[in-house]
This record gives structure tokens, sequence and C-alpha cells, in this order.
């Protein structure tokens, strides 16, 4: 009870709750350009860190990191671009609910489910964090192994309309997560000797090029704005009372969140996808409208993605290990202001780690609920026509892509994993898929060598992966048991005959890791080729299949109807009409390369709404030196350089856009 | 009258020898200039904080007090930055790297995409730390006892990759006779300490600062096992144990107590390579290669202040664990003898690696 009273006192001591506001609004301002978030905000505080008393400090660093996953859903849902790992399944729901003018009821819905998973997150926590020492211990390499293989099965629900096809994706995302040092003997896998290829494309890239690319490409194509000729519906308390009718939902995404959040081997990247495929497995009212526009499929990711926040706190606080990304630069604060993770934290300290976990919420609130009043205003981006808004997009997208980790190879990644996202989403084959493969593969090989190391097959007698198969199989059986729709395919023999050849490109994949890691030690090469192996097999099926279907429909005869053989030709529009569009992206390429990046923007956006509209000069000329100020005032915050352009050598220019 | 003209001429004088001295001293002078130092790691990292922290020190000590920032520049384990520092130096001051052990194993090791030459630069200063070993007490209770880590048929640590600074635990293990010693590869330092508390692994290393932050609690309260450091190598050669921890043996000290004979030969010139890229390198501070000598002098003169100064001496041991400075002229040969190895020490780590059954080599 005193406890309960001093953590109280220190939660609402004036001081206290004024930094954490402050923090929550730093966090937020700088978070709603997708790419930015808590964590740059926290980098741009960290110095100053020593400087405040230490209470006031602590307060402000945790304002700053709360509101990172709330405000990230603004990019997503309004104009489809995960700026952060944790908002990339919102899209899939998300932004068609803006494109049928409905982006106030996803936002109020996504920002309703933040807060109330986020506080949930630490309902649990305070509870939670006392004894969770031993369970966290408890979770070895096998049971990461197993968690893992848990994820990828969970994962199944996201494979389109066809089964094969949709684990062919996956497969191919875990292919290509091997590409880059293999980790057991440090040999490289297809780098072709390139530093940027040994680190690997972060995933943030490959989600932005996935699916940010593809719908700024069909923006493009549309010549309409995002929400086109729907009219903008006021349905912001419709969002709301969305969350309520759903309570049990956002209750398990948020639990899902918190235990994925905590626990070692998975990590809270996923988490949205995991919370997603649980919502898609377990709805049987209506599935058909999922990944169309369903506010279920906003409603679990975001009621996850903050609640894993305060999980990831708990192995941060009790073992100074960082549970996530940002929790690295939280641990640096900590260190600073004079609190040393322990178990002291939860016997004498623990007061203090109430108050950390109570600020968290505290900010939550405050960041979720700002952001509420701002989901009708925000909704009209939806309506501003696409010569004025997918040039601005395509600066944010290729801006968010370098901030990741500051590295302009990222733009070659971004057009690289753009034109697969365009060409997957055309030719229906499951980006998530894709996604979840990539990010999984190097855990899968890892910790299926360290768990065999450490214990043989002995892991699976641990109690620990009882538990977890016992959920795998619940899982599978959910999987099994969903039911999956059939859905329209093309029937031009000619769009056939081109899926037909995509189908048969990719198998150059595995063709090339083949070739790539022959030779070297088994330890380096095995997965590699056995994945390359199933893969091939894979895609062959796939072809089959549609060389089956193809023959049926050119003959007139009834389409396959077997669920491993059907539905191969979904289509989504043309792939010349999107390619054009792409070219702009090349384009844009090419300018960031003469004239490096602030000014390539600038020159783009002025170029772009110039040539389609004429007469709004004020417009593009204030659009473009107001990015262009943004551009400069976040290099001089953040230290930040630009990918300087060719004329860098010739003329005299700034440190932040000479690049040396 | 002449007393007075004398009087000023003096004063002239004086005050021109004293410019005249000024400038001799320190020509370099950075007023209104800033000073970027570029950090090949994130902002999260060690190497920002232990630099950071320098930052207003700098500022107060460079001639001129200009600004000084720092630059990040994360990727490929430190390469992507130093490359960018080693194409892009400006040799007037303004323009300094920030390294750690990760860089200059990179180099050591002669990875390929490493294009940026340490030992060629003009080095600042060196920021030493230390590195322990220690286990659970279910494994040993007794302290510093490798004798029943030697016994015991499998002994498992982590190793994050055979191409990283985690090579030099199999060269540890392997010379101190552990036959049942195997790496667990994939681990980083953090994910490494997660699973020795889990009981996964054995044994179990840190640098000085997560050492006295995680370890010491755990050593106090009995869960852990001190086992031993690997020492601090005096300008004159001698091996040192750490101020901070006196009972614990250094590891030419457990080296003698195993083998019966002190550390010498091909073994010594290792251990002392191995220990300038862990411990005495751990964090470096560089110019670039065609720096005038005055204002490497003014650099190294505001690090020498630095070390004097009463906010320092007061907050240093708190903000970068106990460490040590070396400063000037030693520091070049403690780089070139840490970035560039002898065939004798690359021949060992081969041995090492081939014997461990790994397949990656030093080239």
């Amino acid at each position: 009870m005193d406890l309960f009273v001093s953590v109280l006192g220190s939660l609402f001591d004036p001081s206290h709750f004024l930094f954490l506001i402050a923090g929550t609004l730093l966090g937020l301002t700088v978070g709603i350009l997708p790419g930015l978030g808590g964590t740059t905000a926290l980098a741009i505080l960290l110095p100053f860190v020593s400087s405040f008393d230490p209470t006031h400090a602590l307060a402000l660093m945790v304002g700053v990191l709360a509101p990172t996953t709330t405000s990230d859903t603004f990019p997503a849902v309004l104009i489809g671009i995960p700026g952060t790992a944790g908002s990339q399944a919102t899209v899939l729901d998300g932004y068609p609910m803006a494109k049928q003018g409905m982006a106030s009821r996803a936002l109020s819905a996504a920002f309703l489910s933040s807060l109330v998973g986020g506080v949930w997150g630490a309902i649990v926590l305070t509870f939670a964090i006392v004894f969770a020492k031993p369970i966290i211990l408890a979770v070895g390499f096998g049971e990461q192994f197993l968690l893992i293989i848990l994820a990828l099965v969970m994962v199944g629900a996201l494979t389109g309309a066809n089964v094969v096809k949709g684990i062919a994706a996956c497969g191919l995302g875990l292919l290509i997560g091997a590409v880059g040092l293999a980790q057991i003997t440090a040999d490289p896998r297809l780098t072709f000797n390139t530093l940027y290829l040994v680190e690997g494309v972060p995933l943030v890239v490959v989600g932005m090029g996935l699916f940010a690319i593809p719908e700024i490409v069909a923006l493009l194509q549309s010549r309409t704005s995002i929400a086109g000729d729907m009219a903008l519906k006021n349905q912001w308390f419709q969002g709301m009372r969305d969350v309520v009718r759903n309570w049990f939902l956002v209750f398990r995404c948020a639990s899902i969140g918190v235990i994925v959040g905590a626990l070692p081997g998975l990590g809270g990247t996923v988490v949205d996808w995991i919370a997603y495929s649980h919502m898609r497995q377990t709805t049987t009212r209506d599935p058909d409208n999922i990944g169309k526009g369903d506010i279920r499929g906003v409603i679990a990711p975001e009621s996850a993605n903050n609640a894993k926040e305060g999980g990831a706190l708990i192995p941060t606080i009790l073992f100074g290990i960082p549970g996530s990304g940002n929790k690295v630069l939280l641990l640096g604060g900590f260190i600073l202001v004079g609190i040393e993770p322990g178990i002291e934290m939860v016997t004498t300290n623990l007061d203090l780690t109430y108050v950390i976990i109570w600020s968290l919420a505290l900010a939550n609130i405050v960041g979720a609920g700002l952001c509420l009043f701002l989901a009708r205003p925000m909704a009209r981006i939806t309506t501003v026509p696409y010569y004025i808004l997918a040039p601005v997009l395509v600066s944010l997208v290729f801006f968010a892509s370098y901030q990741v980790n500051r590295d302009w190879y990222n733009f070659a990644g971004l057009i690289v994993f753009g034109l697969l996202g365009v060409l997957m989403k055309t030719y229906g084959w499951s980006r998530p898929a894709l996604l979840i493969g990539f990010f999984l593969s190097s855990k899968i090989e890892l910790l299926s060598y360290q768990t065999s190391a450490v214990y043989g097959f002995s892991f699976l007698w641990r109690t620990g992966s009882i538990i977890l198969i016992v959920i795998t199989a619940a899982t599978l059986w959910f999987l099994v048991r969903q039911k999956i729709g059939s859905e329209e395919q093309t029937e031009d023999p000619g769009q056939q005959r081109n899926q037909m050849m995509l189908t048969a490109g990719f198998l150059l994949l595995p063709l090339a890791m083949t070739v790539g890691v022959y030779g070297l030690d088994p330890r380096a090469s095995f997965y590699p080729l056995a994945l390359s192996f199933v893969l091939a097999v894979l895609l062959l099926w796939v072809v089959f299949s549609q060389y089956l279907t193809r023959r049926a429909t050119i003959a007139g005869a009834p389409l396959p109807s077997s669920l491993l053989v059907r539905d191969v030709f979904t289509q989504e529009g043309r792939l010349g009409d999107q390619i054009r569009e792409f070219l702009n992206l090349l384009i844009f390429l090419g300018m960031i390369i003469v004239l490096g990046f602030p000014i390539a923007m600038v020159a783009f956006i002025v170029g772009f709404i110039s040539l389609r509209s004429p007469r709004h000069t004020l417009l593009y000329l204030g659009l473009g030196l107001g990015l262009l100020a943004i551009t400069w005032v976040l290099a001089d915050l953040l230290t930040l350089q630009y990918p300087a352009g060719l004329i860098s050598a010739y003329i005299d220019m700034p440190w932040w856009l000479s690049g040396h | 009258m002449r007393v007075l003209k004398l009087a000023a001429a003096c004063a002239a004088f004086l005050a021109a020898g004293a410019t005249a001295m000024d400038t001799a001293h320190a020509e370099a002078d950075f007023s209104g200039q800033t000073i970027t130092i570029v950090v090949p790691f994130g902002e999260g990292g060690g190497t920002t904080r232990v630099f950071g922290y320098f930052v207003p020190f700098l500022e107060k000590y460079l001639p001129g007090n200009p600004l000084v920032q720092m630059l990040n520049i994360p990727g490929g384990g430190s390469i992507k930055g130093a490359n960018q520092f080693h194409n892009n130096q400006l040799p007037d001051g303004t323009y300094v790297l920030a390294t750690s052990t990760s860089t200059v194993v990179n180099q050591a090791v002669r990875n390929p995409l490493v294009e940026y030459d340490l030992s060629a630069y003009q080095p600042i200063a060196l920021i030493g730390s230390e590195t322990h070993w220690f286990t659970s007490s279910k494994v040993t209770a007794e302290p510093y006892d490798f004798r029943s880590i030697v016994e015991r048929p499998l002994v498992l640590y982590a190793l994050n990759s055979p191409s990283s600074a985690d090579l030099f635990h199999v060269w540890v293990f392997d010379k101190l006779g552990i036959e049942g010693a195997k790496p667990i590869p994939g681990l980083s330092s953090a994910a490494g300490y997660q699973a020795f508390l889990r009981g996964e692994i054995q044994v179990s290393s840190h640098g000085s600062a997560n050492y006295q932050r995680q370890v010491v609690p755990g050593l106090e309260n009995g869960e852990f096992t001190d086992l031993m450091s690997f020492g601090l190598v005096q300008l004159d050669g001698t091996v040192n144990r750490t101020p901070y921890s006196p009972d614990t043996p250094t590891f030419p000290e457990q080296y003698e107590r195993i083998h019966g004979q002190p550390l010498a030969g091909d073994d010594l010139t290792t251990y002392l390579a191995i220990n300038a890229i862990w411990n005495r390198a751990s964090k470096a501070l560089f110019l670039p290669t065609d720096t005038p000598a005055d204002v490497v002098d003014a650099w190294r003169d505001a690090f020498r202040n630095i070390i004097q100064d009463p906010e320092f001496l007061a907050t240093s041991e708190d903000a970068l664990g106990p460490s040590e400075l070396i400063v000037g002229e030693e520091a070049g040969e403690v780089v070139a003898s840490a970035a560039v190895l002898s065939d004798v020490v690359v021949g060992q780590l081969n041995d090492v690696l081939a014997s461990n059954n790994l397949t990656f080599r030093i080239e």
C-alpha cells in the first residue's frame, strides 16, 4: 500500500508529469515523419540527459519512447508507408480503409486500441515483473527455436489464395534472408563482396519496398487521390465503437504483445504480424473482408504493438539486456542517470520499476489520446490530389529508408524490393509471407545450430518446449480449419503466360544460391542448399498448377479446384501500367545520384507538380522549400549527412549536403 | 622618462615573447570551427557513449573552443564509417575517427572489405579496458579455479563470429588447455550473457564496465565465480592486475598455474597483440595521416589537460568505468601492434581456428 502511494506520488508529481508530457510531445512530433520516431528522438535527447535531474530525465526518456508505435500509425494508414517494423501489419487493412474514405475510422480505432493495449500491457507487467525472472530464464535456445517455428506456422494464415504459392513466397523470403555472412563460419553467401549485402538489407527497407512502393505506384497510376472519388466519411466515433465491440480481440492481442515482447528469441519486431495472423485464424464471422479494409485488421496489430513495448522492458530492467532496438538507447539512458538494471529493480527498487512502467502507460494514454484528436484533420491527407501527394511520398519513402541506418545503398534495396513488391502484388504473391520469412531466416538457422550444440534433441522434453509444441499444434489445427474463399483469377492467356514467366523467374534465386554456396563448409551451405531445394520444388509445383489452369482456360474446360492447385492466377491490375509509373522512382534515384538527396527532393517535387499542374507555383515552391528546411533542421539536430550528389565534387556546399 | 621607455620596451618584448611562445606551442586554433568525430557505430553503442562523455571537455580544452559534434555512421561492424573516414580525410584537425575493438579487429584479421589503415593515422588517445571471465558457482564455487574447468568434458562459451574479436576467446581457451571448450556461434555479448544466466553456456566474459555493473553483484551473492582477467599491460611490458579487482589473477598467471611455466615465446607475443586489440586500444581516437604536427600536438595536449580536469577526475570513473588512458606517441606503437598482426600471431590464431574445426582463416 505504501508502495502504491509512493508510486502514485512520484507519477503525478508535477515536474515528473510535465517532463513526461514534454517527452511524449517530442516523440510524437518527430514520429510523424515515417522513418523517424521515438528512437530518433531519444538519440537527439541522449547527449543532454545527464544535464537533467535523474527523475526528470527518466520521465523525459520514457515519454519520448512511448508514442513511437502510436504515431507511426498515421503514415501506415493514411499513405500506406510502414515507417517502423511495428506498423507493417497495420498497412494491410488500414490503407485499404483509407482508400475507401474511412481513414478517420481506421485511425480512431487504431489509437484507441493502442491506448488500451498499452494500459493492459502495464497492468500485466505490474504483476508479471515480480516473478518474470524464472520464466524468462526458462526460455532457452530450444524454446526460442520453437517460438520461431510457432511464428512461422501462425503466419501460415497469410499465404493468400493459393497455399503453395504462399509457402513458396515465404521460402523466397527465407532464402533472401540467408544472403549475407553465414554466422557460424563467417563465409559470405551471395554477397558479391559488398559490405551492404554482408550486413543485409534492413527489415524496414524491405517492408517499405514491398508495401509502400506498390501503393505509391498505384496512386500515380490512379491519377486521383488516395481516397479517389470516395467521399470522406466521418466515422470517428464508429472507430471507437469498433474497439469496444472487439474488446476480447484487443485483450488477446495485447497479451500476445506483452509475452512476445518479453521473451528472448523472437523479439518484438514481428509481434504485429503475429497478432494479425491470430486475428485472421480466429475470425469466423465474415472472414473474406480481411485484407480488404477490415477494421479488425487494424485493431489486432495496434493493440499488440504498444503492449509489446512494455513487455520488452522486462529483460531491459531485470537483466540489463535490451528487449528491442530502442531499448538499447533506453538502457544507455538508464545508466547515464544512474539506474542499474538487475534483480534489485524488483526488490529494493520496485517503486522505481513501477514508476517506469506506469510512466510508460501514462505517456501512452496521453500520446494516443492526442493522436485520437488529430485523426480527423489528418484523414484529409487522403483527399490530396496525387500530383501533390505522390512526389512528397516518394521523397518521404526515400528519406525514411536512408534514415534507417544512414546508408544510401538502401535506395538500391528500396528499388529492388519495390519492384519485387509491384510484381508480387500484381500477380497475387503474398508479400507478408515473404517479409516474415526474410526476418526469421537467420534466426531459424542460428537457433537450430545453437539448440543442437547445447541439447541435441533433448530440448524437446523440456517443459517450455512441450507447451510450445502444444500451442503450435493448436495453431496448425486452426490453420487447417480456416476457410479460404475462392478468388477471382485472370482469364487472359497473355497475362497467364506472364505470370508463369515470373514464377519461372523466381527459380533463378535458388539456382544462384546453390551455385553461390556450393563447396562452402557444410555449416555454411547446408541451410541455404536445403532451402533452395525445397523452394525449387514449390515453385515448380506452382508453375505446374499454372500450366494446368492455363490449359483448362484455353480449352474452356472447368478450372482445377483442388486446394493445392486452384487460384494460382489471381491478379491486380496490369503489370505494364505499373512499371511505367515505377519509372518515376528511377528518375528520382537518378536525380539523387546527380544532385544529392535534399536538392533532388526539391527538384523532383517542383518538377513533378509543375509538369502536371503548372498553376500551383506557390504551392510547389512552398512545399519544396519547406521540406528542404525540414531536412536542414534534421541534419543539424541529428548530425545527419545526406547522400551527396555528383555535383558536390564541383560546387562547394555546406557539410550536410557535401557528404564529407 | 627613460626608465619608463625601458619598462615599456621590456613589457613589449615580454608580450611579444609570450605571444611567440604561445604560437610555437599551439599554432592550431579551431575558433569558430566545427569538429566532427566520426563514430562508426550507432547512437546507443558504447563508443558513442564514451566519446560523447569527452565532447564537452574537448570543447573546453581544444584551442579556440570549437563546436564538437559526433557523426554516427554505423554498419558492417564499423567498417562502413571507418572506410568513409579513410576516403574523406581532412588533415586540418576538424575530422577525427573514433574506434573500438571491432574496428581494430577487422583490420587485424585482414577483412577484404577494410579500406582504412589505423596504423597510418595519428593516434590522439587510447582508452583502455579490461576483459573478465567468470563462471557459474554451479560449475565451480572456488574462485579463480581453472583446474575444474580444464577437467570438464564440455565447456560451452559464446562466439559471435569467428571473424570478430571473439576469435581471441578461442585462442585463450586453447592456450589454457581447456580441451572441452566449444564455441556456440552467433551469440552477441548480450545474448551470450543471457544464455549464461540460463545455464546453457558455462563460461562468459565481460568488459570492465559491464563486469562491475552486472557480474560483481553476482560474485558477491555467490551466484557467480570469478575466473580471471586478461591483464593490464604496462608501457614497460609488465602485466598488472586490475586495481578495482586486485585478487583476480591475470591470464599470464593462470597460464603459469596450469602449465607450470611462465607465458613466453610465441604465446607471449600473441598475448601482447591480443591484449593491445582487446584491452589497450579498446577505444581510440585518430587524426588523419597527413595532419600537421602542431595540430596533432594541440589534440594530444587537450587530452593531457582533460585528464587533469577536476570535473573529469570526479566523474570519469562513473562515466567510463575504470580505464587507462594512453596519450600521444606511445599510443602509436600499441595501435601498430594491434592493427597489423605479425606472422607469428597470425600463425597461432590460424592454428587454434583449425584445431577448433572452424573454417575461418586470417589470410
